[in-house]
């Protein structure tokens, strides 16, 4: 709690002294980019959690999300923060809740959701996700399409979902930044955003963006990859003059930069295994890293080549046929990347779906039995990072969430049952320790949207 | 009686190849009663013969042991398995036709080594129905073909003719009701040896022309020989369209009605069947503004006939994820035995299949066995009969999966297929 008034006092401090050097500048030396105010300051999260519960959960089942399954356990979070989790925790004050046959897992992470920029009802006027004007969009943030009424909130809450990745679309090499959100209610984007979560960058490999700009160009895989090439080239260009003009603004290559910097994510959708290898050349050509290849449905032909990078592959349990690029599926995909290198891999099962985000859970469950089958020794516990710990390393706030351990945020969720299994629901979300829904009340945040329209429902 | 029963059957048997012999043993046996029980189930001849506590030796060759596992009917899905091996590829799709609207059946498309048939086969499906793609004011024909290995499939149909109605139509949803009343009014008029093809509503722009395969389509959804399938959404819209249906005369089955619960009792009431997704729950379109998991909770409560599909993610390659869609609608408070034949039995009975969907002497032997309770997510399909056949359950995925964890020494594209 007192780390998170911290970040919301250095926002306000940035946002009333902007230019002057803050908590959040750039760590590169030599480097002089302006982008950080931005990252930080005048678009910087606002925020602030609902009242966290001091609650101790008594003898249920616990995935820690580091990969751990622990019987009979306790979890005990208070002040937004998870304070202790072990087998017969003494803990003084606390409201006890008995966890017998429930399951309690982090809450749940989707490093890649359309939410708010492709929000429901999915109608042309509030279709916000691509800016597909050019190839190269680098300039544009997801969180300035974002809707902060889309009704689909709440469901994905309903499946355990405590923090999303809102993305731009694949239209464009460059897509723009996304943003990290805490699945809340807001009226407000910087309400919902993830405290000092980093910015990304979407690019797009393949087919999208060959097909979109066909008549104009890129129209070719060779075209896509000189369209990244010319753009890294640009951005160090602009890099370069800043030393001489700081004070110039240039929006596409701020982000650029920012990238070149490594203060913003590269989340690179990516299907093909021979795109995903070029896609890191480009990044070692231009001395960036890709955080994640996202819907690499290849991605288990080079497994070990993402190990060895230490890239994660976001990936869905079994998507596949939709495009030629998405035809050479593995169900075992997840696994495979997961088992690379002796269990080095980073794998993790995204959505990209409305629909897909409210059942995480039983997209992983598929991925586990399909690893097993393929011959992999793999633990529930193991599983549970592909939607927990996994993501959160990916989105960069992993030291705020993503696992059950002291001091990170309380973030998590009490299922009914195995959440491994179809017949298991989420019963109650803990989003900073404060109850965001709970089945048996039928309690959850309505959007105004919501209001007037769905009479049937108990609200 | 068992043992009269058995000698009631002996001279069926001694006649038949041995080769086509099937006992499965003491598998968790679905029931057309909606429950599980330990069972035997002899299959000759591509059906089921018996089904009982214990079968005895009866000379088959083939015995499947299924101690302490399930054996379900082969699934079957709506989709478009086979008429289509890349969505995005236009050249590999068949789904719809810009020739024909009433009249096309695109089953005839049909390509039983689909990567994509070999897949769902694997994963527990016997057979589909093959839903057209929406083109035009109708998509189609609804068929029936077994899923099975090889170039002959059995085929049943057309079972109905498929259309939608609500914002998918571009014109007011009024006008598309009067368009409707029209059209069947100039067909119930019009005789069959008009010509080939006839503009419909001369003088208006429409573009609606009819080819005599299309009118004679129309004619059997007048003649009460199949159902018109409707897609729907929005409640009062379900509530036009069944008024029209009656009007009409016709048979109707409803298909998607997210917003179906709010008016379950009129569905009920009409004997109206309906075809989901119980996971449809997103207010998707203004047609679907109340789209909830209690759909499916709703229409069983007031008694309506459901058959299920899957229409998630990447959809008809998926299709046997239909169990995912089940076992999910157990969740949310259905009945195992009612979510079970949502995706066997029902469908077959509500397009008047013939002997398909169930277990049970007589019927197709198309049989799965599972590892596991069908609708769980992490239960794997061990055996698949379809019309008496062991199917062969390779195929590429399984392929690619083994090239990237096996004998690693070469390089891929040297690695064994085996």
């Amino acid at each position: 709690m007192i780390r998170k008034l911290l970040v919301i006092l250095v926002a306000l401090v940035l946002y009333g002294c902007s230019g002057e050097d803050g908590l959040f500048s750039s760590k590169a030396e030599g480097s002089v980019t302006n982008y950080d105010e931005d990252l930080h300051g005048t678009y910087a999260s606002t925020y602030v959690p609902l009242d966290s519960k001091n609650i101790v959960i008594r003898n249920a089942t616990v995935f820690d999300g580091i990969g751990n399954k622990f019987q009979n356990y306790d979890v005990h979070f208070s002040d937004g923060e998870i304070q202790a989790i072990g087998s017969e925790l003494i803990v003084d004050g606390a409201d006890e809740i008995d966890g017998t046959g429930k399951f309690i897992t982090p809450g749940i992470i989707d490093n890649h959701s359309h939410m708010g920029v492709y929000p429901a009802p999915g109608v042309r006027t509030s279709s916000d996700g691509n800016e597909a004007t050019n190839p190269v969009t680098a300039e544009v943030w997801a969180e300035h399409s974002v809707w902060s009424q889309d009704p689909q909130y709440k469901l994905a809450l309903a499946g355990g979902i405590t923090t999303f990745h809102v993305l731009p679309g694949s239209a464009n090499l460059f897509g723009g930044r996304g943003v990290t959100l805490k699945n809340v209610s807001a009226n407000t984007v910087p309400d919902m955003k993830f405290p000092g979560a980093p910015h990304s960058l979407k690019m797009a490999c393949g087919e999208n963006p060959k097909r979109v700009y066909s008549s104009r160009g890129p129209s070719t895989r060779m075209g896509n990859v000189a369209g990244y090439r010319d753009a890294w080239i640009g951005a160090e260009k602009y890099k370069k003059s800043l030393e001489k003009d700081p004070s110039q603004r240039n929006l596409r290559n701020e982000t650029l930069v920012g990238v070149l910097d490594g203060e913003i994510l590269v989340h690179n959708h990516c299907y093909r295994a021979d795109e995903m290898a070029t896609m890191i050349n480009i990044s070692e050509e231009f001395g960036y890293k890709v955080s994640t290849f996202h819907h690499g449905v290849e991605a288990y032909k080079i497994a070990d080549l993402l190990a060895d990078e230490g890239i994660c592959a976001a990936l869905w349990a079994d998507w596949w046929g939709f495009k030629h690029e998405a035809y050479d599926m593995s169900i075992a995909n997840i696994a495979i990347v997961d088992q690379a290198r002796g269990g080095t891999g980073c794998a993790i099962v995204h959505s990209d779906s409305a629909s897909g985000i409210q059942r995480l859970n039983q997209e992983a469950a598929k991925a586990l039995a399909a690893g097993r089958r393929a011959g992999f020794d793999i633990s529930e516990g193991r599983a549970m990072t592909w939607i927990t710990k996994n993501p959160a390393k990916s989105l960069g706030i992993l030291d705020q969430t993503g696992t059950l351990e002291q001091g990170k945020d309380a973030d998590l969720v009490i299922w009914s049952g195995n959440p491994f299994s179809v017949y298991t629901k989420a019963e109650q979300v803990y989003i900073d320790g404060a109850l965001t829904f709970d089945k048996a009340t039928n309690f959850m945040p309505h959007t105004d949207f919501d209001l007037g329209i769905k009479e049937w429902e108990d609200k | 009686m068992k043992l009269f029963k058995i000698l009631l059957l002996l001279p069926f048997i001694v006649f038949s190849d041995a080769d086509d012999m099937y006992v499965i043993k003491g598998g968790m046996t679905f029931l057309p009663d909606g429950s599980f029980a330990k069972k035997d189930i002899l299959v000759d001849e591509g059906q089921i013969i018996l089904v009982a506590d214990t079968i005895g030796d009866v000379g088959a060759e083939n015995i499947i042991d299924a101690e302490g596992k399930y054996v379900t009917p082969g699934l079957i899905v709506f989709s478009s398995l086979g008429l289509l091996e890349i969505g995005a590829l236009s050249q590999t799709n068949d789904t719809s036709s810009d020739i024909y609207n009433a009249g096309f059946d695109p089953s005839k498309a049909y390509n039983p080594f689909s990567q994509a048939v070999r897949l769902n086969r694997a994963k527990g499906v016997s057979s589909t129905v093959h839903v057209p793609g929406a083109s035009g004011y109708f998509s189609g024909l609804l068929t029936y073909t077994k899923i099975n290995d090889g170039y002959k499939q059995k085929k049943q149909g057309p079972l109905g003719l498929v259309t939608s109605y609500g914002e998918s139509y571009g014109d007011s949803r009024a006008a598309n009701l009067m368009f409707m009343e029209d059209l069947f009014d100039f067909v119930r008029s019009a005789n069959d040896g008009d010509a080939d093809e006839v503009q419909f509503i001369e003088g208006t722009n429409n573009e609606y022309k009819f080819t005599k395969r299309d009118l004679k389509a129309i004619r059997k959804v007048l003649n009460r020989e199949m159902p018109l399938v409707i897609q729907v959404s929005k409640a009062t819209d379900i509530l036009n369209v069944l008024k029209f249906a009656d009007n009409q005369e016709v048979d109707l089955v409803l298909w998607g009605a997210a917003e179906a619960h709010m008016v379950a009792d009129e569905i009920a009431r009409a004997g109206v069947p309906v075809i989901l997704d119980p996971l449809d729950n997103i207010p998707g379109s203004f047609d679907s503004l109340n789209a909830t998991y209690e759909n499916v909770i709703r229409l069983n409560e007031a008694g309506v006939e459901m058959a299920f599909y899957y229409a998630q993610g990447a959809g008809a390659h998926n299709a046997y994820l239909a169990t995912q869609s089940a076992g999910n609608s157990v969740a949310m408070g259905l009945d195992y035995g009612s979510a079970m034949k949502a995706i066997t039995s029902n469908p077959a009975e509500i397009f008047g299949l013939v002997g398909v969907g169930s277990i049970a002497p007589g019927f197709d032997a198309d049989l799965v066995v599972w590892d596991g309770d069908p609708l769980e997510l992490m239960s794997n399909v061990e055996n698949v009969l379809i019309d008496g056949m062991d199917q062969d359950l390779s195929n590429r995925y399984e392929e690619l999966t083994e090239r990237y964890t096996k004998e690693k020494e070469l390089p891929n594209s040297y690695r064994s297929r085996e």
